[in-house]
């Protein structure tokens, strides 16, 4: 089993968290819709496993290469 | 009594500079998953087609007794070859010998490479790999020290010929000091995921100077480059980085006294792809992907992107149209909207400055909010450097086509067309000064503050300025060209990529202005 680390591509605020801690995601799957320079940003995973933790809530600042979300697989 | 003896020794002094660094040599190189130099330059060039410059180059070498041990080769080749039928010019230390750090010969023959490109207008690719120069072996008892005064810059040349050749650097192993240098002093550069390092400075030195302890991936790895800049794409090994130097190649002319090689078009000019009517979503705050809209316009597997990583919201690529190189610039606005950072306004003005240079076209997909903003943006200078990539294009001689996809606001915006630029229009899109969202709030601030309900106020001008900013007005007052719909962008830019034949006829030579790294 193996973590993947997902992070933010830029830095803005959390707008929706699509997703809950447990959840199957295939690859391509929105997990995390950010906020940034007035347009929606989806965080996508990068491949297919489960939901093991959300590091952001809606509304919350993140920062370029700030880790999102991590799913095992 | 025939020269025989002599024609021996020169075959034997040709045998022994092939050897390099002999035997052990080799199977280190082997052993750490780098090719030689000579391989390398095989594994570059259309086969068979090396015809290698100093075949007899070596130094001799005493042992401390002054005693004549031998002949050591260059440590750097070079030549000519061949790359899809072109000449070209290809070279690069050899490693297996000190470390590639150049010894006599072999630095003289570093230093020919790009006279000899720039003599014989070929391209030069740089395969590069070595630490640069060694405090050992200078200062040795006797004879001169350093350069006579009167010596010309030893630089010199490898800032001329940017201006002269097309230049593709390499990083295939660990790259240091001067190596370094002129792997950024080039039109394109490439390193080895898996084999290379590019380092001002070594562990080494970062150690004695700084107290730090790092690996040389830590210090100068794929990972760190692809965000820095220092080099434009990353390649999984040597041999996808000499895949992607034949391919950047492919786009340029040999010199800048000639024009680009266009190629007979393998794809319809007056193809309409269907999903160009919908690419772009109705909703501004939703994103989409630029790099598919751009791939659907230009010649089927014609797009070949540079810097992906670098200044990620600015596109820049090569690419065909109807078989005509042409540089593309595009902005992607699934990061920070596509603005016009620090890093991408540095790209950018590289790219166009490297499309002027070599008189490629350049057809520009819009989608400008305009410079990057926020505390992060003016401490990185972003003006300066946004400022200069407008200069850059306001002043490029090629032919220039825009096509107005989405969004141009700003001084940013002025970077996107090029003097008498060709330009298009979507329905998509929406330009200004400022956008409407930001816009409204600094205009009418005193308005909407004195309203019952400010929101509502602030909704209420920003939907009445947002139904101004059709484009048809702008169709019609002549401000651009056409206001097409997307599917005819590709059956336009074709027809347009035939009127600018006889231009492009002209452009050929020098440009005003040297690029420089």
């Amino acid at each position: 089993m193996a973590r993947v680390e997902i992070e933010s591509e830029v830095t803005g605020k959390v707008w929706k968290v699509e997703v809950g801690v447990g959840d199957q995601v295939a690859e391509g799957d929105i997990l995390v819709i950010l906020e940034s320079m007035k347009m929606e940003i989806p965080v996508e995973s990068p491949r297919a496993g489960t939901v093991a933790e959300l590091r952001v809530a809606p509304d919350e600042p993140v920062q370029e290469d700030q880790v999102v979300a991590v799913i095992t697989t | 009594m025939s020269w025989e003896e002599e024609v021996r020794e020169i075959h034997r002094r040709r045998h022994l500079a092939k050897q390099q660094g002999g035997k052990e040599g080799i199977a280190k190189q082997h052993a750490q998953g780098r090719l030689t130099i000579r391989e390398r330059i095989d594994a570059l060039l259309d086969p068979g087609t090396f015809e290698e410059q100093g075949k007899a180059t070596a130094i001799p070498d005493y042992d401390e007794d002054d005693e004549f041990l031998g002949f050591v080769p260059a440590n750097y080749v070079v030549g000519f070859g061949k790359i899809e039928g072109r000449r070209v010019v290809a070279g690069g230390e050899d490693f297996t010998l000190k470390g590639g750090s150049p010894n006599a010969a072999g630095l003289r023959k570093s230093v020919y490479a790009e006279h000899l490109a720039v003599r014989y207008k070929t391209p030069l690719v740089r395969m590069l790999e070595g630490g640069g120069g060694s405090v050992k072996g200078g200062g040795r008892r006797g004879g001169t020290v350093g350069e006579p005064v009167f010596s010309a810059p030893r630089f010199r040349i490898i800032a001329d010929a940017m201006a002269r050749v097309p230049i593709v650097s390499i990083a295939c192993g660990a790259v240091a000091g001067f190596p370094a240098g002129r792997l950024v002093a080039s039109h394109f550069s490439v390193m080895a995921r898996s084999t290379a390092q590019v380092m001002i400075g070594g562990p080494a030195l970062v150690e004695r100077a700084l107290g730090v302890s790092m690996t040389k991936d830590e210090l100068g790895g794929a990972a760190v480059h692809a965000r820095s800049g220092v080099v434009d794409n990353l390649a999984e090994d040597e041999h996808d980085a000499f895949v992607q130097a034949r391919r950047f190649l492919s786009y340029l002319p040999s010199s800048v006294d000639q024009r680009a090689p266009r190629t007979p078009g393998d794809d319809d000019p007056e193809r309409m792809e269907e999903e160009l009517l919908g690419a772009v979503p109705r909703n501004t705050r939703k994103g989409f992907d630029m790099r598919a809209i751009v791939r659907m316009v230009m010649d089927v597997d014609s797009f070949f992107e540079m810097g992906a990583t670098y200044g990620r919201s600015q596109i820049t690529a090569l690419a065909r149209l109807d078989g005509q190189p042409v540089g593309v610039l595009a902005n992607d606005c699934r990061v920070y909207a596509g603005a016009m950072t620090a890093e991408a306004a540095q790209k950018y003005r590289r790219f166009v400055e490297m499309c002027d240079t070599f008189h490629l076209p350049i057809v520009n997909f819009v989608d400008q909010p305009g410079f990057m903003i926020g505390p992060e943006a003016e401490r990185k200078g972003t003006i300066r450097y946004g400022m200069a990539a407008v200069c850059a294009a306001v002043q490029a001689k090629v032919p220039w086509a825009s096509i107005q996809v989405h969004k141009g606001f700003g001084v940013a915006t002025a970077a996107h067309y090029g003097a008498d630029a060709y330009v298009l229009s979507w329905p998509s899109v929406e330009s200004g000064a400022l956008p409407v969202e930001g816009g409204v709030a600094v205009a009418f601030r005193r308005e909407i503050a004195a309203a019952d309900d400010p929101q509502a106020k602030r909704r209420e001008l920003e939907e009445q300025l947002r139904a101004g900013r059709s484009p048809f007005p702008r169709a019609e007052s002549f401000a651009v060209h056409e206001l097409i719909d997307p599917r005819e962008t590709r059956p336009a830019l074709c027809s347009w990529i035939d009127w600018i034949q006889p231009l492009l006829d002209d452009l050929t030579g020098p440009t005003s202005f040297p690029i420089r790294p």
